[in-house]
């Protein structure tokens, strides 16, 4: 009884632990598509990147490691400025498919950039708590916690909590919040909604880098981290609603454990299949996902 | 045979497209040439992989390019096409022409669940699902070793029989261009089609091809079937040219670059299509020298030609093409429009009882009973919110009634579609205008006046006259986009008209006229009345509603206020409060 | 007129000056050897290693003067990591009629995709694929210059069976062709042995949580790990994963265990683990003398990328030597009377299916470093 205590709670938590990173994800995707409806394909090269300039800054020029992240996070800032003013803003008008297509051309120019400057070995970053010697973790009945999992589901949590706080607290945030529900409301109101673009664009950059920082020395750093990562982050948003904050945390965590769950007792070759078969399920039945809208088109 | 007649044989209603028809047959010149010229077994087999690229590619000109829905299920169906000659003419051991009618079938029916399952979603989701599925058809092709091989693929595929034994590279690259050429001029015919009018009208806009009679969910689906068989067909192209198929070539990757062929060409047009793939094929090798950037640059690539180029190369060369395009000459009508003169005058042949519709808490219509009678122009009026045109969209089908009943001619109309109800007899034009704004002015009347059970020459006859009614035959030829909006409004007008409808349901048809084109608009409804046609219209001009309708409903917070003569209602008490507020403070005392 | 004959001599001169010089340098003509590798691609980094390996061997025969007096030069095409790029590259090279062999690639697929043209060409061809099937589909101008997949399977069997005394055995494999392919070798080796693969789990590649997997292998019972992995990735989540959950098992990998990459990002979770792999520096004098030569010129240790090139350009030489006319079937009829034929990776003899090799060597991990353990030998 207590062994299968022991393994399905190691299941539990191995499946939070990655659901937590696809919420993570999930959430950049969010906030830009709450504030432009637009589907960011390239989220999880941000993942990327982020993992990559910490890498370089911290192996690479030998920065302490704190100071590397910090400096990196900095960088993703100007990615996401630039990702925004080269991609976003010369399609904001047109429909949804040039600039799907668009940000997926975004993403196969990042993977193949971080090849051919970085190469294709994987590379390792050391984790935010450093353990001389050991597992990198502690056991308790009978459960293993990877501290980096830990680190990174509490990076979560308050992650979530500091953006309600922001959003539904401070005047930049309901701003922010504004342009997102109506532009050109916003834009009547004096509100300066190509800025607030802007800064959702830098946000979700942000959580993108962060979360390819903390997940670095777990998934080891390669060009093509970010692909599987968007994806299954895209999945989840789906099923917990698009445009829905709450959907994407619910989405990203629920997905992480159906896969730790159905890897074990289903089968480990065909994991990947169930989250996309829960997607699929989704999709056909309830689009809107658990907390989505639906939305009608007016005639 | 009269000179009309004589006319019609000779419509060269498609000399226009002539720069595509001449293109078209250079490209099959070209293909003749390009096994001969280039004979190192290298080009020969570049040739092959760039025609079944170019065919999967066609396929999505279809889906995407015709009737505007993204697929990045492409390598997929490809996939199945390639596998299925593979199996067939491998472990199965049958005719390789066997091995592909079933390797397009097996696309046919995935292709038509893809679709089935997309009817509802669009945009993104639509983007998703067909993602899942180029996913999950990987993860089956891997593992599903004992049926497909798994990651060691299969070997020692063979050639299809033919007159000729295909035996050498060159012999099948011809067989593989000559089959390029086929498929891409079956998609180039297709355009034109009644059936590629509809993709395009579904992908300009869906709402307003469905309440013209356009079936989208059934065109939809067919747009999917009809891509999946053209990939599959490739794929079984490339399969017997390289002889060896393994899982890695028909994954996500395949499916993005698919699309990216046909974005970078052109996905609106085959040769688009074909232009794209070429360059996707041979530009790897040229550009083997840039080696690691080469995809930087490729993905870059797809950025700025969807930013710059949203039409593709192609578009270019259709751009500059069209200074050379022949006038489309249209003979004139043989007949006028026939909107009326059947049935009985006077009988009811719109019956509104206690319709309710409800969105969440707010009763948009709350129980309204109406008819109106052959021959009327009934005007629906009210102030703004009072849930006018939610009737129409009600009556046209858009909307499915919380509760009520509504029948046109005796039949109950609850519950259909709108294209059915289209077909029925009832037409109906947009508040915000829905026209096909990439269309010509001949295209979208076409759409308008194509039924399933008319034969094209029936179709363009109702679309001429149609055209004629409202005094467009000069325009026919003009994009939509590009007319002033009082033109635009007419050819709304006559594209619900081409139909040849025996109830028009006119959504604020006068919003954005001036006072000429209102006058001009009073006459045809005048006009269109006398011929016999019912109109119902919803107006906030009330002097227009004076000068054409008969009677009148007047509505207030979803109910019916008044109802009566128009004359009578625009003095109903009632109705001058709920207009103006409180009479007393109307009149200022 | 004038023109034209103007035009008629100045084409003649050029005739002229342009068979002189090949007449002049037929006799210090190369003979050009063709090699196929990934430039660019998923594979990418492991293509230089494949062109410094034959650059070494290259090195060595002209430094002895070259084949019959003439210098072997390498012609090198890009087969971009792709099915179609390998056969596209092989085609090119097929172009240039003076190449009378080919060395190709070391990725089983690619290898596959290739096979309808080799045979078609007729040309003999080495590989590094170490897919059983490579060599037992019936092309005759296939030859390995790496053990097969049935060997690693072999030697791992006795290695943990019989001289380790594991009873009970786990497969952890990649679901990939080379993953499916070890394992499929792997089951009847331990079972002809007298052991038992009481776990068969495969994983797809890139595969980020074992957690299953782990749990999977302790409730397995086994005592002796094998896995078929393919990424270093993979390796390094694994192994952590291992160490994190405390599987106590024995572990013997495939060559991939032994890969910079993996030790790097595994760090000490691999420590003590033991892997098979054809190449190692102190497995024999040839393997010491060529990495000796690549590190004075490279200026790191080669590996087994690196290695079966080496081998595949001296034994082609030697072919060479032997049949002068350089007519393909003269030229196979020759490398299969290649016997005892010292190569980095070992001793070569080739039978009739193109197999060169028959053994593996095992090594260990010793704090990150490998250090060689023993070379075991088994029947083909």
């Amino acid at each position: 009884m207590a062994e299968s205590l022991s393994i399905n709670g190691q299941l539990l938590f191995a499946g939070l632990a990655i659901g937590s990173v696809y919420a993570l994800v999930a959430l950049g995707f969010v906030m830009i598509f709450r504030a432009t409806n637009v589907v960011n394909f390239a989220q999880g090269e941000f993942s990327m990147l982020g993992a990559y300039f910490l890498f370089s800054l911290w192996h690479g020029l030998k920065l302490d490691y704190f100071a590397a992240m910090a400096l990196a996070l900095l960088i993703m800032v100007g990615v996401g400025l630039l990702f925004e003013i080269s991609i976003y803003y010369p399609l904001r008008n047109r429909t949804f498919l040039p600039v799907i297509i668009a940000t997926i051309g975004a993403s196969i120019m990042f993977q193949n950039g971080a090849l051919a400057v970085f190469g294709p070995s994987p590379e390792k970053v050391r984790p935010v708590v450093e353990t001389v010697e050991g597992t990198g973790g502690i056991t308790l009945a009978g459960v293993f916690f990877d501290y980096q999992y830990v680190i990174i589901l509490l990076v979560t949590v308050l992650l979530v909590g500091l953006q309600y706080l922001f959003f539904e607290y401070t005047i930049l945030g309901k701003k922010m919040q504004a342009t997102s529900q109506d532009k050109d409301m916003a834009r009547l109101l004096g509100i300066p909604v190509v800025y607030m673009i802007a800064l959702t664009f830098i946000y979700s950059s942000l959580l993108g880098g962060l979360s390819g920082m903390l997940v670095a020395p777990i998934f080891f750093v390669t060009h093509k981290m970010g692909a599987t990562l968007g994806l299954k982050a895209f999945a989840a948003t789906i099923c917990g609603g698009f445009g829905d904050v709450r959907g994407a945390i619910l989405g990203g965590l629920a997905l992480g454990v159906i896969e730790s769950f159905g890897g074990a007792y289903i089968s480990v070759i065909y994991k990947d299949g169930f989250s996309f078969l829960v997607l699929i399920a989704f999709l056909l039945l309830r689009p809107q996902g658990i907390f989505g809208e639906k939305v009608a088109e007016k005639a | 045979m009269t000179s009309h007649d004589e006319n019609l044989q000779k419509t060269p209603a498609r000399t226009w497209l002539k720069p595509g028809h001449l293109a078209l047959t250079l490209g099959a010149v070209v293909v003749v040439l390009l096994p001969l010229l280039f004979t190192s077994r290298y080009t020969t087999n570049l040739l092959i992989l760039g025609a079944s690229w170019g065919i999967a590619t066609l396929g999505l000109v279809v889906v995407l390019g015709y009737a505007g829905q993204i697929s990045l299920a492409q390598a997929a169906f490809y996939g199945i096409g390639a596998y299925a000659v593979a199996l067939g003419t491998t472990r199965w051991d049958v005719n390789w022409w066997l091995a592909l009618i079933l390797g397009l079938a097996g696309a046919a029916i995935a292709g038509a669940v893809l679709g089935t399952t997309t009817l509802k979603l669009g945009g993104h989701y639509l983007a998703m699902v067909t993602i899942c599925f180029q996913i999950i058809y990987t993860l089956i092709n891997t593992n599903w070793i004992a049926v497909t091989g798994g990651p060691d693929g299969i070997s020692n595929i063979k050639r299809p029989p033919f007159l000729v034994p295909l035996n050498t590279a060159q012999r099948y690259a011809w067989f593989a261009l000559a089959t390029l050429c086929l498929v891409g001029g079956l998609v180039w015919w297709l355009r034109d089609t009644p059936l590629g009018r509809a993709m395009r009208a579904i992908r300009e806009n869906e709402l307003a091809a469905e309440a013209l009679g356009v079936d989208t969910r059934r065109v939809k689906v067919i747009a999917f079937v009809l891509s999946a068989v053209v990939a599959a067909l490739g794929g079984a192209i490339y399969a017997s040219g390289y002889l060896y198929i393994s899982p890695d070539s028909f994954n996500f990757d395949h499916a993005v670059a698919f699309l990216a062929m046909a974005l970078v060409g052109g996905s609106e047009s085959p040769l688009g299509a074909i232009l794209g793939a070429t360059l996707l094929t041979f530009l790897p090798e040229w550009l083997r020298d840039l080696k690691r950037i080469y995809l930087v640059v490729y993905g870059c690539a797809i950025i700025l030609v969807i930013v710059f180029m949203p039409e593709g190369l192609w578009g270019y060369v259709r751009l500059a093409g069209r200074r050379f395009a022949r006038k489309l000459t249209l003979p004139s009508a043989v007949r006028t429009l026939q909107v009326g003169g059947r049935g009985t005058a006077g009988e009811e042949i719109l019956r509104v009882e206690q319709l309710a519709k409800h969105f969440g808490g707010v009763k948009a219509v709350d129980g309204v009973n109406f008819s109106v009678r052959r021959g009327e122009v009934h005007a629906l009026i009210g102030p703004n919110g009072s849930g006018k045109t939610t009737i129409i969209n009600l009556l046209s089908g858009l909307y499915v009634p919380t509760t009520g009943y509504m029948a046109f001619l005796g039949r109950d109309i609850v519950g259909l579609r709108p294209s059915r109800i289209a077909h029925i007899g009832m037409a109906r034009s947009f508040q915000n205008l829905r026209l096909f704004r990439e269309l010509t002015v001949w295209e979208n009347v076409l759409v308008g006046a194509q039924r399933e059970e008319s034969r094209e020459a029936e179709t363009r006859q109702r679309a001429l006259a149609a055209i004629e009614f409202a005094g467009l035959s000069d325009k026919v030829q003009e994009i939509c986009r590009n007319l002033p909006y009082g033109h635009q409004k007419l050819v709304e007008l006559a594209r619900a008209l081409a139909g040849e409808p025996d109830l028009l349901l006119l959504d604020e048809p006068g919003a954005g006229l001036n006072q000429t084109e209102k006058q001009e608009l009073v006459r045809l409804l005048r006009r269109l009345n006398e011929m016999g046609l019912t109109i119902l219209i919803v107006e906030h001009d009330m002097s227009l509603v004076s000068q054409v309708a008969s009677t009148a409903t007047v509505l207030n917070f979803g109910k019916k206020i008044a109802e009566g003569t128009a004359a009578e209602v625009l003095r109903h008490p009632a109705v001058v409060e709920a207009y103006l507020g409180n009479r007393e403070v109307a009149l200022g005392v | 007129m004038r023109m034209r004959l103007g035009w008629i001599l100045g084409l003649a001169a050029v005739v002229f000056v342009g068979a002189s010089f090949t007449l002049a340098s037929a006799q210090a003509k190369p003979i050009k050897l063709g090699q196929i590798i990934p430039m660019t691609g998923e594979a990418a980094e492991s293509g230089k290693y494949h062109k410094q390996g034959a650059e070494i061997a290259v090195d060595k025969i002209n430094a002895a003067g070259g084949i019959n007096g003439r210098k072997l030069q390498i012609v090198l095409e890009d087969d971009q990591t792709t099915n179609p790029g390998g056969v596209a590259a092989l085609q090119k090279l097929l172009e240039d009629k003076e190449i009378p062999m080919i060395l190709s690639s070391i990725r089983s697929t690619q290898v596959q995709a290739m096979l309808p043209t080799i045979n078609e060409a007729k040309i003999p061809v080495a590989i590094g694929g170490t897919n059983y099937g490579l060599t037992h589909s019936g092309s005759q101008w296939v030859f390995r210059f790496r053990p097969h997949d049935g060997m690693s399977a072999k030697v791992i069997a006795k290695f943990l069976v019989e001289e380790l005394k594991h009873k009970k055995v786990a497969s952890i494999h990649a679901s990939d062709a080379f993953g499916n392919g070890g394992r499929d070798m792997l089951v009847p080796a331990v079972k002809a042995l007298g052991g038992e693969v009481v776990l068969d789990q495969g994983y797809n590649n890139q595969e980020k949580d074992f957690t299953a997997v782990v749990q999977a292998l302790k409730k397995s019972g086994a005592t002796g790990l094998n896995t078929y992995m393919t990424f270093g990735t993979d390796l390094g989540v694994l192994a952590r994963q291992i160490k994190q959950l405390g599987a106590q098992v024995t572990w013997v990998g495939s060559p991939s265990i032994t890969g910079v990459d993996s030790r790097n990002l595994a760090g000490d979770a691999l420590y003590g683990t033991y892997g098979v792999t054809d190449f190692h520096v102190d497995a024999s004098p040839t393997s010491t003398e060529f990495a000796k030569a690549y590190k004075a010129k490279f200026g790191q240790e080669p590996d087994l990328y690196a290695a079966w090139c080496y081998d595949a350009v001296l034994v082609f030489a030697e072919a060479m030597k032997k049949a002068p006319d350089l007519r393909a079937d003269n030229l196979r009829k020759a490398i299969l009377n290649i016997q005892k034929f010292p190569g980095a990776e070992g001793e070569y003899n080739f039978d009739q299916n193109g197999d060169g090799l028959d053994h593996y060597h095992i090594v260990q991990n010793v704090n990150g470093n490998i250090k060689y353990f023993k070379t075991l030998r088994v029947a083909r």
